[in-house]
């Protein structure tokens, strides 16, 4: 008996009872369509942390950090220079594969323009600062090399420190005016890029949808970008004369220390000899006292990636449970099918039909309504997820892959073939004569 | 070379401790173009000798042969093919299909012979119309006389070209003058050349046949021409 008339049985013994059917099937539209869902949130989850991670620096991104001396080397603490402006062109010179360097003097100083005074904090950073933390400019231009060999009074500023100064003032207006950083005057050269989640993002456009006039929001959340968006960015040779110089006699640009000192490694695949590589540059510069360490995002990142895979197992679970119950479901309901058509097998076998015939007669039609109901599912599951985008913005659109798709299909199928083996095991089974006596 | 053949076959069945013989030693044989009736009361073994005949069971003792070839303890795939190529069945509850219309109800044994859709459809449309009921294709069982779903169960009973058709008791659910309608169509198959063989526990069914094989407790009492 060949495969398409067998379908063809299946599915009129299906549309035939559309209710039951309905009800065999919806085991499987539950699991199928919680495994969409669940595989499209952490998708969402996924890709918002990607981004998110990309936005902060990434993976590439290195920072050499102070540390403890060990008791050994207490007595030679005085030999080591610390973070200093050296050890940024140390490890420029130590490999190829750093490409930027960011070394930082930070300070927090009194900005004013008019009459609107606020203490933020100011970085005196080179150009390759803007590399390094990925930022994105809105207005104007970044601080350049120029700026830096000229200690000039240049500020590149954030998107909040327009906002606290200039309230309704477009970025592209806001090159050129005077920021005031300690009373002295600094020309705003750029303005970056506004940082914000996905979520604010639509907030936002939804809020300024309803009152134009209303902006702002509620700011009583925890905002990762909020850092960013308060750069307040100034040459480091500008911070060292204007702000850092003259405290100690013997000071200079080259030997004052640095609050921070952070770089990019331009290829991942080479990270670990590159951190060596660094790390012995620095060894040098630092006269051979462990005075600083180098931090990466690796442990950070792996926490993340960790708990959402540790999301998709849990919500997978919850699906392949479902999809149990589902099938399960289908097994009962063909059996009290099987028992109700016990005659018609009985004519089948009569005119000639195989035991194999019966079980894939009964295997085809458990594996449809399993298909159906996957095919349900996932229309259920789509519906699902626009439901909760509606209902709940989150930074972190969950979004419905192929990939899904077709692993939910497969599940369905899976699902619908082992529940419909023991069926139509028992179906084959029946033996003709007793089966044609069947009332 | 007779078309069937049977040597002392037995058919028992254990019910508790029992054993009952259905079938105790019956030989017999059965030429080409024959019409035979088999004839007996209810529990004399006439049902059990035909579920042999008719391959769906096999024997518990004794030789059973069949077309040629020896189906003493055939498989159950080997008497599915059997009963589908050389086999047709005419049932007194019919047992026809209640989902399916007419023609699909006729084409049901060739869907297990593998033969393709459009030559399925024709064939089943061509007897349909030699049992009379080429207006009636597209009906289901259900909207039937019982009259035309005997003519139906006939034609799906010839759909395949068996060499020996079986009714089983196929008047018994019919009144008189329709019962004489299918046992004429069945006298009509024997004309043709068709070997027949009525199952039946009424004398009058089986005088219409060439050849009588009444039995008794398991056993051929007798056979007689009418």
């Amino acid at each position: 008996m060949n495969l398409w008339i067998t379908l063809e049985t299946g599915l009129r013994e299906i549309a035939a009872h559309k209710f039951r059917s309905f009800l065999s099937m919806l085991g499987i539209v539950l699991g199928v369509s919680s495994l969409i869902a669940t595989m499209s949130l952490t998708n969402g989850i996924e890709r918002g942390t990607k981004a998110f991670m990309q936005q902060v620096g990434g993976l590439e991104l290195v920072t050499v950090i102070g540390k403890e001396i060990s008791a050994e080397m207490i007595e030679f603490a005085n030999l080591s220079p610390g973070r200093t402006v050296q050890d940024a062109r140390a490890i420029l010179a130590s490999t190829s594969v750093v490409t930027e360097v960011s070394p930082e003097i930070n300070i927090g100083a009194l900005l004013s323009s008019g009459p609107i005074s606020q203490r933020m904090q100011v970085v005196g950073a080179w150009p390759d600062y803007f590399a390094v933390n990925r930022h994105e400019i809105a207005a104007g231009r970044f601080l350049t090399q120029l700026d830096v060999d000229r200690a000039a009074h240049s500020v590149v500023i954030g998107d909040a420190i327009l906002k606290r100064f200039w309230p309704n003032l477009p970025a592209d207006d806001a090159v050129g005016r005077i920021l005031t950083i300690n009373q002295a005057p600094f020309k705003i050269v750029g303005v970056l890029k506004v940082y914000e989640r996905e979520q604010d993002k639509r907030m936002r456009e939804i809020v300024k949808a309803r009152q134009p006039q209303m902006t702002s929001r509620a700011q009583n959340r925890w905002d990762p970008f909020r850092r960013k968006n308060e750069s307040v960015v100034i040459p480091l040779s500008t911070m060292f004369f204007e702000y850092k110089s003259g405290q100690l006699p013997e000071d200079s640009l080259d030997s004052i220390r640095m609050d921070n000192l952070s770089f990019r490694v331009g290829d991942l695949d080479r990270f670990r000899e590159t951190l060596s590589k660094v790390r012995n540059a620095l060894n040098i510069t630092h006269r051979g006292v462990d005075d600083f360490d180098l931090q990466t995002r690796e442990e950070w990142f792996q926490g993340m990636e960790a708990s959402i895979s540790a999301t998709r197992l849990s919500g997978g679970l919850i699906a392949a449970i479902s999809l149990i119950v589902g099938g399960i479901g289908i097994t009962n309901i063909m059996l009290a099918s099987i028992t109700e058509r016990v005659r018609e097998i009985g004519i089948r076998l009569a005119v000639g039909a195989r035991g194999a015939d019966i079980f894939l007669q009964i295997l085809v039609e458990s594996v449809s309504v399993a298909f159906i109901g996957g095919i349900i599912g996932i229309a259920a599951g789509f519906g699902l997820i626009k439901l909760l985008i509606a209902v709940a913005p989150s930074e972190n659109v969950p979004f419905v892959s192929l990939d899904s798709i077709v692993i939910s299909v497969v599940f369905a199928i899976i699902a619908g073939v082992l529940s419909g083996i023991y069926p139509a095991l028992r179906a084959s089974r029946l033996d003709p004569i007793s089966a044609l006596r069947y009332e | 070379m007779a078309l069937v053949l049977l040597e002392n076959v037995v058919k028992s069945y254990r019910i508790g401790d029992q054993e009952i013989r259905a079938l105790d030693g019956i030989n017999l044989r059965i030429e080409e173009g024959e019409f035979i009736a088999i004839i007996g009361p209810s529990g004399s073994g006439k049902s059990t000798l035909m579920h042999l005949l008719g391959c769906l069971d096999t024997p518990s003792a004794g030789r059973m042969q069949l077309f040629g070839r020896d189906l003493t303890s055939a498989r159950a795939d080997t008497l599915a093919q059997v009963r589908n190529k050389e086999i047709g069945f005419v049932f007194q509850s019919f047992n026809l299909l209640p989902k399916i219309d007419v023609v699909r109800n006729i084409e049901l044994p060739l869907l297990y012979s593998g033969i393709p859709a459009g030559e399925r459809r024709k064939r089943a449309i061509e007897v349909a119309e030699s049992v009379g009921l080429g207006a009636r294709l597209n009906n289901r069982p259900t909207q039937l006389s019982g009259g035309q779903c005997q003519r139906v169960a006939i034609a799906r009973a010839l759909v395949n070209r068996p060499r020996i058709i079986f009714g089983d008791e196929p008047t018994g659910n019919l009144d008189s003058a329709t019962g004489e309608m299918v046992l004429q169509m069945f006298r009509d198959l024997h004309a043709e050349g068709r070997t027949v063989v009525l199952v039946t526990h009424d004398p009058d069914v089986a005088a219409v046949t060439k050849r009588v094989i009444e039995i008794r407790d398991g056993k051929i009492r007798r056979e007689y021409n009418p």
